[in-house]
């Protein structure tokens, strides 16, 4: 077994690269393959040869494009200023538009870079799914992972496209960035009254939870197993040997039940997939249905009855007083200061735009 | 070997780099409300006590206050006093000298930061030339509005000058339009941080519907508007040095039945900081010269920070910064009545303060 690596064989074996089995139309392939002593480290040392194709050619140049013009954009926001586009990176986003464009074409900078990065990128996603399929039949394998791909793809969708349609405003959705895609995430579940009141949440943290547990204990087993030849598919084939049966024997010994060699990738494919299609149906439901899980929860009995610990509710407080306006949209520029021009909000402190907005005040008081 | 004591202290670098941001454990969590459901309040004891001695050495020595504060000084007695009237000459006099210390410590100028010095080396105490007296003149109006009328927040205690200024002109804790926190918050890198609008005119910072299902309700806040009112949240938080649970209920934010008393406190809070800056602070906009100004040409205005800052009662509840022995700002103040030698320096203060002049003659 010249291909055999291990996470612990200290051993790397150099030949001709292995071109695979025969697949129809090999041509498409880029021949070039060649050897890497670390990815030897982590997997097979083989690189290549790979295979793009034009779905895949096309999905990397879309993909790509999207993920320039988020960071352009990005850029943009601090005055073009480098520094600070390393600095703040965590913290920068690509907003989609504001709620009164509902699902209108925005300007390029009020939303509209949003449209282009998501339709950009949503497109990147969907021809990889794809290039997936249509490459796990060109081997004449299942299509077990693009199935597994287009779950995800479902939770993408709902996020970014289905739930902002049905809400009528492209403002639902999903800024691009690193920390202001989780502030969404934050200002989603409190907007929505709570959502670890979602049943559909529920069940999508219970299959997110048990896809790390289910692959804790497959990758466990199989490694425990590993100094019997264990993780050798072939070999497991044709002779289930002393690996395979220990392994299960274990499982029955410590809980009485053990997955077979097969049913525990159907168990962890299901978990995966179940996490993300539970999620988006959550997600879905959420401000098309349900406003508020908290009080859906209380109307179902999800939520005990707490004591009223403070009494009924808060000293001197006239009936009514404390119920207001929920908030409606934002009126344009800020009270006090007509002076005030649109366009500023690029203006950070410490960039050169803000020295020099800073220095025109001065001859201008 | 040696790569693995390599990676070794790469880790265990990498790890205290990754902490030395955090503070010292361990801290104290109080159970405030019904258990199980985290509502607790957590304090660091090392940094609340280092706070509390910082605040203490910092009161300022004033004159005590006398037995009786004395009935408001006669008619004639000071010129183009309006809004101090009520005030005996000596209590006067002792308020005036505290403001030296609560405000212009920090410039060393003591009367002469307000006060014009005549080219004669007199002072003219009657003179409005200075801004700086027009602002102090309106911000003991504004203080003696909040002792008044917003006895729900400030508590019998009150405020003074002392709370926010701490010997400076300008309490440290203010701010501007266009400032950014750093890091930046939801959304403040693309737009105007709408959440400043909450501690300037407008009170609707709910967004969790009252309703389960949609189809109940016409709740139309957006998430970017949700953002808003969490990072307002956040700020309130960072001002009081609180965490959330200490007015909230975390399960549901937006309920009132189950939030500790402190959140109708807050709520109070976010409306005098409305008021002062909306009727006092903005108006004095065009006082203000340019050096004073924010990064976009607007003054200086409050927020909750302003005079917490960082402690859930100002000055850890110091009496330093309380009214109770400051007739001049624990009462609504009224114009002292001139007497008829000082009509020309009343006339002179007329072009300033027009809409004060009417008041003068009402209020004898």
């Amino acid at each position: 077994m010249a291909e055999y690596q291990n996470l612990f064989s200290q051993v790397q074996v150099r030949h001709a690269p292995d071109p695979g089995v025969g697949v129809p139309d090999p041509e498409n392939r880029i021949p070039d393959s060649g050897f890497s002593y670390w990815l030897g480290k982590i997997g097979d040392a083989q690189l290549g040869p790979v295979y793009l194709g034009w779905l895949g050619v096309l999905s990397l140049i879309t993909g790509g494009l999207s993920i320039v013009l988020m960071g352009l954009v990005m850029w943009a926001s601090v005055g073009w200023d480098p520094i600070q586009f390393v600095r703040l990176l965590p913290w920068l986003a690509v907003e989609p538009p504001a709620p009164e464009y509902g699902l209108s074409i925005p300007p390029l900078a009020e939303g509209g870079w949003w449209l282009l990065c998501g339709f950009l990128l949503t497109t990147a996603i969907i021809l990889w799914w794809f290039r997936m399929y249509t490459r796990a039949r060109a081997l004449g394998m299942g299509t077990h992972v693009a199935w597994s791909f287009a779950a995800a793809i479902w939770l993408y969708l709902v996020l970014g496209f289905i739930r902002p349609l049905l809400m009528g405003e492209w403002a639902q959705a999903v800024p691009f960035g690193i920390f202001p895609h989780l502030d969404w995430t934050a200002a989603f579940s409190i907007r929505y009254g709570n959502l670890f009141y979602n049943p559909f949440h529920m069940l999508s943290i219970a299959f997110l939870y048990g896809s790390a547990l289910l692959f804790a204990m497959h990758a466990a087993t199989i490694l425990a197993v590993g100094k019997m030849g264990g993780e050798r598919e072939i070999d497991q084939i044709t002779d289930r040997g002393t690996a395979a049966e220990r392994s299960q024997l274990f499982w029955r010994w410590t809980m009485g039940f053990n997955a077979t060699m097969e049913s525990i990738h159907r168990w962890a494919w299901w978990f995966a997939a179940l996490t993300v299609i539970t999620g988006g149906i959550g997600i879905v439901l959420t401000g098309t249905a349900v406003d508020n899980w908290y009080l859906w929860g209380q109307k179902h009995g999800l939520v005990p009855d707490y004591p009223e610990v403070w009494g009924d509710p808060v000293p001197a407080v006239e009936p009514g007083e404390l119920d207001g306006p929920l908030q409606g949209p934002p009126p344009e520029g800020m009270p006090g200061v007509s002076y005030m021009e649109a366009g500023n909000g690029f203006i950070l402190p410490g960039t050169a735009a803000h020295v020099s907005f800073a220095q025109n005040l001065e001859v201008t008081p | 070997m040696k790569t693995l004591r390599r990676t070794a202290t790469a880790l265990a670098g990498g790890l205290l780099i990754a902490v030395s941001g955090c503070e010292l454990p361990p801290v104290d969590t109080v159970q405030s409300g019904f258990r199980g459901v985290g509502m607790e309040h957590v304090q660091n004891p090392r940094t609340l006590e280092d706070s509390v001695r910082a605040v203490a050495q910092r009161v300022p020595q004033l004159a005590s206050p006398p037995e009786e504060f004395g009935d408001p000084a006669p008619d004639g007695t000071w010129e183009n006093v309006q809004v101090l009237g009520h005030l005996s000459e000596s209590e006067f006099n002792r308020f005036k000298l505290a403001m030296t210390t609560w405000v212009a410590a920090e410039t060393g100028e003591g009367c002469n930061y307000c006060h014009v010095i005549e080219d004669d080396g007199q002072v003219n105490f009657a003179s409005d030339d200075k801004y700086q007296k027009r602002v102090s003149r309106d911000m003991i109006s504004m203080t003696q509005t909040l002792n008044t009328e917003y006895a729900a927040h400030v508590g019998e205690a009150g405020v003074n000058c002392w709370t926010c200024h701490q010997g400076q002109v300008q309490p440290v804790n203010r701010w501007y339009f266009g400032d950014r926190p750093d890091p930046p918050a939801a959304g403040s890198m693309i737009e105007r941080p709408q959440w400043e609008r909450h501690y300037l005119d407008r009170n609707d910072v709910r967004i969790q519907s009252s309703e389960a299902l949609s189809g109940d309700t016409d709740n139309r806040a957006s998430l970017q508007q949700t953002e808003y009112t969490y990072w307002l949240m956040i700020q309130m938080s960072e001002s009081l040095g609180v965490n959330c649970t200490y007015c909230h209920t975390s399960a549901r934010w937006g309920d009132w039945d189950e939030s500790p008393p402190q959140r109708v406190t807050a709520f109070r809070g976010l409306d005098m900081v409305r008021h002062m800056n909306m009727e006092y602070i903005v108006p004095l906009q065009d006082e203000w010269p340019s050096d004073r100004l924010g990064p976009e040409g607007d003054g200086a205005k409050v927020n909750c920070a302003t005079c917490h800052a960082g402690a859930y009662i100002p000055q850890y509840g110091s009496t330093a910064s309380h009214a109770v022995d400051w007739p001049a700002l624990n009462q609504i103040g009224v114009a002292h009545a001139a007497g008829e030698t000082t009509s020309a320096a009343m006339e002179d203060s007329d072009e300033d303060e027009e809409s004060d002049s009417g008041e003068v003659s009402e209020n004898p």
